[in-house]
């Protein structure tokens, strides 16, 4: 057993070696944790962990003395490949086996010493150093996203405090140990309280929100300024509590003093509002206006969404249907519940409602105008959201031009107004291309004109209530006279001169009609309906009062106008023709102008002057007027404006801080604040500045210039206004100017 | 050539004369005793000339003579090498000198024919070369801002209107205009062209003294280059105004609205009927006004009448108006209508020529606005009143007073189409013309465009005063020069001290403050250098050769050096040391 030994000390190295490079692997990776982590305890882990893989991928115990006589035996010539016989006992061994035993041995005493088992240190090594680096690189990167995130945090969380003076730095400041702020929702919405440290809130409108601050040390006072209004704060045992009810947005900062009198102030936060929005409504599959024949199904279907933030409470259709036109429009308002019950507290709901017409009690003519409303759970007041107004109409073919345009302002003039011009255009085509087509073309295309003319006539004949059938005899007006007579006794209010230009303007201006017929009708009428005379009847539209008396009078002179073009035509005298219809557009035309009109009309009708009034002269009951009014006319933004300026002094070093410069810039904070509220982000910064500035260890050229960029960056444009400047007026100025007068 | 000798040091000439002459005396006396002999004679000349000789080296007699000095090279800042080693190399050994500014040049004394390399020589040092013949071979080309100016004092809601140009912009490059807080207001791209003009406006948002910067940026937006712009921003005061109308119209309704709500004190009278009228009195206005006095009128600094209460005017109220306007500066605006264009040159000032325009645009976005069909006649006392480089009124100078009025009609309009920013910007245009200013006590005025700490600062004072004295803020006295044919305009020079803001004050009038701006060395470089150059220009003239050297200038009084003197007292000494023993 000679070198027996030697050979259980090289397997013994190598598995010390296998045995370093588990350590080091593993050291390398608890490194790399502990850099990351910077916790013993997770790199102690972690090295355990890797050692135990380590060792049962490598498994150094599984080395035997084998391997290592393998291993001996193919590195080393002298072994002669017979290393293995020094482990064989002597007395097993064959003599010759003896002597190379011994040969061997000898050899390899010198030479096994200094054979190195395989081993991988070097790369274990470099993985270990590896990982480390890796891990400070790490961490690095980690520490400067961790830094900004939690440089963003720290400055939401924690509250933190700064002398105003510089001379409280000495004293020990008492320092806020725990901040806790308490958001306490509005029952309606269902939301639990909300326990933050984040002083920058963002809460619904109505909610609760309270501030519970502890202080390490001693202090005195404890305040909330909001927006320049000090709130102090209720001390409970060791805490301090405010509890404050959420009306508006705005900006707060807390102020404490302590026992010796000194002030600190805390960062400017936001408070941010959110208000409840008013529910959504919106109504689906409904054209904006339905129109529905007399003897259509008059139902209306149609789907309502209503969605909104924190719950509807309750939605039903608001409908309301108009009869008649003009001024005899009555409405009539209804409010319909939905069959379906509308759930409580939905976010979200969808409904669905037939609307029958009928069932609303409505006629031909009868315009329906509805739209959905719902409100929301807040309180005390609830939102309020109505969908856009639907119309539904059930046609009226009398009056459904006069229903259209007197109710609702829509220019629906009908587009045949412009055909009479078609037809002078054609006629005139007509009769330059006589030469050239053949007699009977030529007839048969004036007699088409003629016919075109009298439809044109026929279309003006609804206007003036003329029925179809009754365009065989000319200024057809028999039952229409009445309405006229009626406009009479019932209009007085509206047209002043229609007693005396009645006689003249009368659509029987041409005597076409008789006016016997019409007096019996109206005598007849009158008899049949006692209030007549008390009503205003618009289902007649010669009773209208939209268009003055010579309007119909108008209208009718084109209609019988027509009637003569027409005859031409149909006597193919195109040439004839034409002059007349020339004539018919132009009084068309007027007609047209004269309906802009009457927008003017329904203005203002000043009172009657008394004749014996009138022109006399006599001034003597009027005397002087005086009128005496301040108007408080403030600059825009000016303590900002002024605080910009100020700052630029500060900087210049022209002027030392003083408790002017305070209140300047808590003023220029106050102004900014009322605007802050809308856009609470650009301004925060601004105003914490600006609020800043308070404290005396900011108080440096830096900051001042920080705040004086950011004021003028927010400061809007300065009003245009005509101001008085200085100047100078020079002798030999006005010298010259006088002569230039003299000489001129 | 020879004018004659003259000695430089003429006040010894008698003493030196008297001891030569006693010297010689001496000297004629010890040899008394050779006086028969021949050499005594010899021997008296020599001492005569050796004694002559050391009087001379005393008293250096020099003759006027055409100087023969050579030629030499000043280099100022900004010459090229090149040329200066060209110049070199055809003239060896050719002194040079830099120049340095207030520096006296020490190569002046030896050369008359001078090349001046570079930008040249600061104005104020331009004396020093007044009798040299100067070849100005100019330098490198500038680069930067070679001009920038704006107003100094601006009113709060005025525009700042900065023009500058910029010499051999690099393309791609960014000229900012930012305020004093370093915000950006406005930012052109410079396009690579040899000179680039552009024009910044913008309208400060606070009153004070401000600098704001033109910032030169590079493509990847750092700053290559800041320059300082001083402005002060001063508040206006609000107005008082009087308004008389015949009957109330829409526009007087509105135009009265808007300088109530501004703040201005407004007494407003419309007539209801015959001597009985309707008083409106705005922000602390009082005393109704019936007719025109010169007293009642002084008190405002604004009328606004109304056409048919202009042409009613009796010749009185209108002489009194006219007066007011002239003496005391009040302005009158005349709301115009259809009646007041066809004035006679009798009735109103203005003159118009039909243009048959009824409307005009303006604004952005743009706004239609009606107008008269008129304009006004181009003559020189009609002052027009543009807005938007659209002329919307005019106004005719009455000595101090101004008479303005509009060719706008119903501009009440874009209140109603809720444009009321471009309203308030039209009137406001048009009435800051019209109205009366303040009656300030001096007018100041900077000679030196660009001041520098030791360098003079030249300005200009115009004021009434006499008896004033100017001080600065370190409570030094300022003597003012007084003009000889302008009473009230005086000059003086001041050395500031430090960079940024100085101000001057009057001595007995703590109002009139002057305030202007000292830039460091760094800044306004370019357009030193640039106006440094034009004044070099100026001077020197654009050729490359020298002026011919003209006789009279180019004397001088050149001493005869005393080596020949000294010669001459050694071979007299000599010749009286071995006579005697070539005689022995």
């Amino acid at each position: 057993m000679i070198g027996a030994g030697a050979i259980k000390q090289f397997k013994k190295r190598w598995q010390y070696s296998k045995y370093l490079e588990c350590l080091l692997y593993a050291v390398g990776f608890g490194g790399f944790v502990y850099v990351l982590s910077h916790s013993i305890l997770f790199a102690l882990l972690g090295l355990i962990l890797t050692i135990g893989i380590a060792l049962w991928i490598l498994k150094p115990w599984k080395i035997r003395s084998e391997n290592a006589v393998h291993y001996i035996d193919a590195h080393l010539p002298q072994a002669g490949f017979s290393s293995g016989l020094l482990l064989s006992p002597a007395n097993e061994l064959s003599d010759l086996s003896k002597l190379q035993q011994y040969r061997v041995a000898s050899q390899l005493e010198p030479v096994l010493s200094k054979l190195r088992p395989p081993h991988n240190l070097f790369k274990a090594a470099l993985v270990m150093f590896g990982l480390i680096l890796f891990g400070i690189a790490g961490s690095f990167i980690l520490a400067k996203f961790g830094n900004l995130t939690e440089r963003g945090s720290s400055n939401k969380e924690q509250i933190s405090f700064a002398p105003i003076d510089s001379i409280a730095t000495a004293a020990k400041i008492p320092e806020l140990l725990q901040t806790s702020i308490t958001i306490q929702y509005p029952g309606y919405t269902g939301k639990d309280p909300i326990t933050t440290s984040v002083a920058n809130i963002k809460a619904v409108e109505g909610s609760r929100i309270t501030w519970n601050l502890v202080f390490d040390g001693n202090v005195d006072e404890v305040e909330m300024d909001l927006m320049g209004e000090k709130i102090s704060f209720k001390k409970f045992q060791d805490t301090y509590r405010l509890t404050k009810m959420l009306t508006a947005s705005g900006f707060y900062s807390f102020t404490f003093k302590d026992f010796d009198g000194n002030a600190y102030v805390s960062d400017l936060y936001s408070l941010e509002m959110v208000n409840d929005n008013p529910p959504i409504v919106e109504i689906e599959g409904l054209d904006n206006y339905s129109y529905f024949e007399f003897d259509d199904d008059k139902r209306l279907m149609f789907n309502t969404n209503i969605s909104d933030d924190f719950g509807i409470d309750e939605a039903y259709i608001v409908a309301t249907v108009s009869k008649g036109s003009g001024e005899s429009v009555k409405f009539r308002e209804e409010t319909i519940r939905f069959d379906k019950a509308v759930p409580k507290g939905n976010k979200q709901i969808q409904l669905q409602q037939p609307l029958d017409l009928d069932a609303l009690k409505m006629d031909p003519g009868d315009e329906l105008y509805f739209f959905v409303e719902a409100l929301d759970l807040k309180t005390p007041l609830p939102n309020i959201a109505r969908s856009e107004t639907y119309f539904a109409v059930i046609r009226d073919t009398v009056t459904d031009a006069f229903a259209v345009e007197g109710n609702l302002g829509v220019d629906l003039m009908p587009d045949y107004f412009r055909s009479q011009r078609q037809l002078i255009i054609d006629t005139e085509k007509l009769i330059a291309e006589r030469p050239n087509i053949s007699e009977s073309d030529f007839k048969s295309r004036s007699n088409e004109l003629g016919f075109d003319q009298k439809q044109l006539r026929l279309k003006y004949g609804q206007f003036m209530g003329d029925e179809a059938e009754m365009q065989a005899a000319a200024g057809q007006v028999a039952h229409e006279e009445e309405g006229g007579h009626d406009h009479e006794h019932e209009e007085s209010e509206d047209d002043l001169l229609d007693e005396y230009s009645h006689e003249h303007d009368s659509e029987n201006e041409h005597n076409l009609v008789e006016e016997m017929s019409d007096h019996s009708h109206e005598n007849d009428e009158e008899a049949e309906d006692p209030l007549h005379d008390y009503v205003h009847n618009h289902s007649d539209p010669e009773a209208s009062t939209l268009f003055e008396k010579s309007l119909k009078a108008k209208l009718r002179d084109a209609l019988n106008i027509m009637w003569d073009a027409e005859l031409h035509l149909r006597l193919y005298e195109p040439a004839k023709s034409l002059p007349y219809q020339y004539d018919a557009l132009k009084i068309i035309q007027d007609i047209k102008n004269s309906a802009r009109i009457y927008v003017h009309r329904i203005g203002f009708d000043p009172p009657p002057i008394k004749e014996e009034n009138r022109l006399s002269g006599d001034v003597k009951e009027i005397s002087n007027f005086d009128k005496k009014e301040d108007f408080d006319y403030q600059m825009s933004f000016s303590s900002t404006r002024e605080a910009v300026a100020r700052l630029e002094l500060l900087i210049q070093d022209k002027k030392e801080y003083d408790s002017e410069d305070n209140v300047l810039f808590e003023a220029a904070g106050n102004e900014l604040a009322k605007k802050a509220i809308t856009d609470p982000l650009t301004y925060l910064k601004v105003l914490q500045g600006l609020r800043d500035l308070e404290k005396a260890a900011i108080r440096t050229k830096e900051n001042y210039e920080y705040v004086q960029k950011n004021l003028l960056q927010v400061l809007p444009q300065v009003d245009e206004n005509p101001k008085k400047k200085v100047n100078y007026y020079d002798k030999i100025n006005e010298l010259f100017l006088k002569e230039l007068d003299t000489y001129e | 050539m020879n004018d004659g000798v003259v000695f430089m040091n003429q006040n010894l000439f008698w003493p030196i004369v008297l001891i030569g002459l006693v010297l010689f005396a001496v000297f004629i006396w010890k040899d008394w005793t050779q006086q028969k002999d021949r050499s005594f004679w010899i021997k008296s000349i020599t001492i005569f000339l050796a004694i002559s000789s050391l009087v001379m080296i005393v008293l250096r007699p020099s003759t006027l003579q055409k100087t023969i000095n050579g030629k030499g090279i000043v280099l100022t800042e900004g010459y090229r090498p090149a040329q200066l080693d060209s110049l070199k190399s055809i003239y060896k050994r050719i002194r040079t000198e830099e120049y340095s500014k207030g520096r006296t040049l020490s190569i002046l004394e030896n050369v008359d024919s001078l090349f001046l390399l570079g930008h040249g020589v600061e104005p104020f040092d331009l004396w020093q070369l007044q009798d040299k013949s100067i070849a100005f071979l100019g330098g490198e080309k500038v680069e930067g801002w070679t001009a920038i100016t704006h107003e100094n004092e601006i009113p709060l809601g005025g525009v700042l209107q900065l023009n500058s140009r910029y010499s051999n912009p690099k393309e791609g490059h960014w000229a900012v205009l930012a305020d004093n807080g370093g915000n950006p207001l406005d930012s052109v791209l410079f396009k690579g062209i040899e000179e680039e003009r552009i024009t910044f406006n913008t309208k400060p948002k606070s009153s004070g003294q401000f600098v704001y910067s033109l910032l030169e940026k590079d493509t990847d937006a750092n700053v290559i280059s800041q320059e300082p712009i001083p402005v002060q921003v001063v508040k206006g005061a609000l107005l008082k105004i009087l308004m008389i109308n015949t009957f109330p119209t829409f526009e007087s309704k509105y135009l009265k609205n808007f300088l109530t709500e501004r703040g201005h004190e407004v007494l407003a009278r419309t007539q209801l009927t015959k001597g009985r009228y309707k008083f409106e009195y705005f922000n602390g206005a009082s005393n109704p006004i019936y007719g025109f006095t010169q007293k009642n009128l002084n008190a405002y600094d604004l009328l606004i009448i109304d056409t048919d209460t202009y042409a009613g005017l009796d010749s009185a109220s209108k002489e009194i108006m006219e007066e007011t306007m002239k003496t005391h500066g009040l302005g009158v605006f005349v709301q115009p209508n259809e009646r007041f264009f066809n004035f006679s040159k009798k009735q109103s000032p203005f003159g118009f020529d039909r243009d048959f325009v009824t409307e005009t645009t303006i604004g952005e976005p743009e706004q239609h606005i009606q107008k008269y069909p008129f304009e006004f006649k181009n003559t020189i006392k009609i002052q027009e009143v543009l807005v938007d480089s659209v002329e919307v009124a005019a106004y005719v100078p009455m000595e101090k007073g101004k008479l303005g009025t509009t060719l706008l009609r119903n501009t009440y309009q874009l209140v109603l189409e809720g444009d009321t920013d471009l309203y308030a910007n039209i009137w406001t245009s048009i009435l800051n013309k019209v109205v009366r200013d303040f009656d300030a006590l001096a007018d100041w005025k900077a000679l030196t465009t660009t001041s520098r700490v030791g360098e003079p600062f030249k300005f200009e004072l115009r004021t009434s005063l006499n008896d004033f004295e100017i001080h600065t803020e370190e409570e030094h006295n300022i003597y003012m020069l007084q003009d000889i044919l302008l009473s009230n305009k005086w000059t003086g020079t001041q050395y500031p001290r430090k960079t940024g803001w100085n101000q001057l004050t009057v001595s007995n009038d703590t109002l009139s403050k002057y305030s202007y701006y000292v830039f460091d060395e760094n800044q306004r470089k370019a357009i030193t250098l640039s106006n440094r150059l034009k004044t070099n220009k100026r001077q020197f003239g654009n050729k490359k050769g020298f002026t011919s050297v003209t006789s009279a200038s180019q004397k001088e009084m050149i001493p005869i050096p005393s080596f020949w003197f000294f010669i001459l007292l050694i071979l007299c000494l000599g010749w009286l040391w071995l006579e005697p023993k070539l005689v022995g």
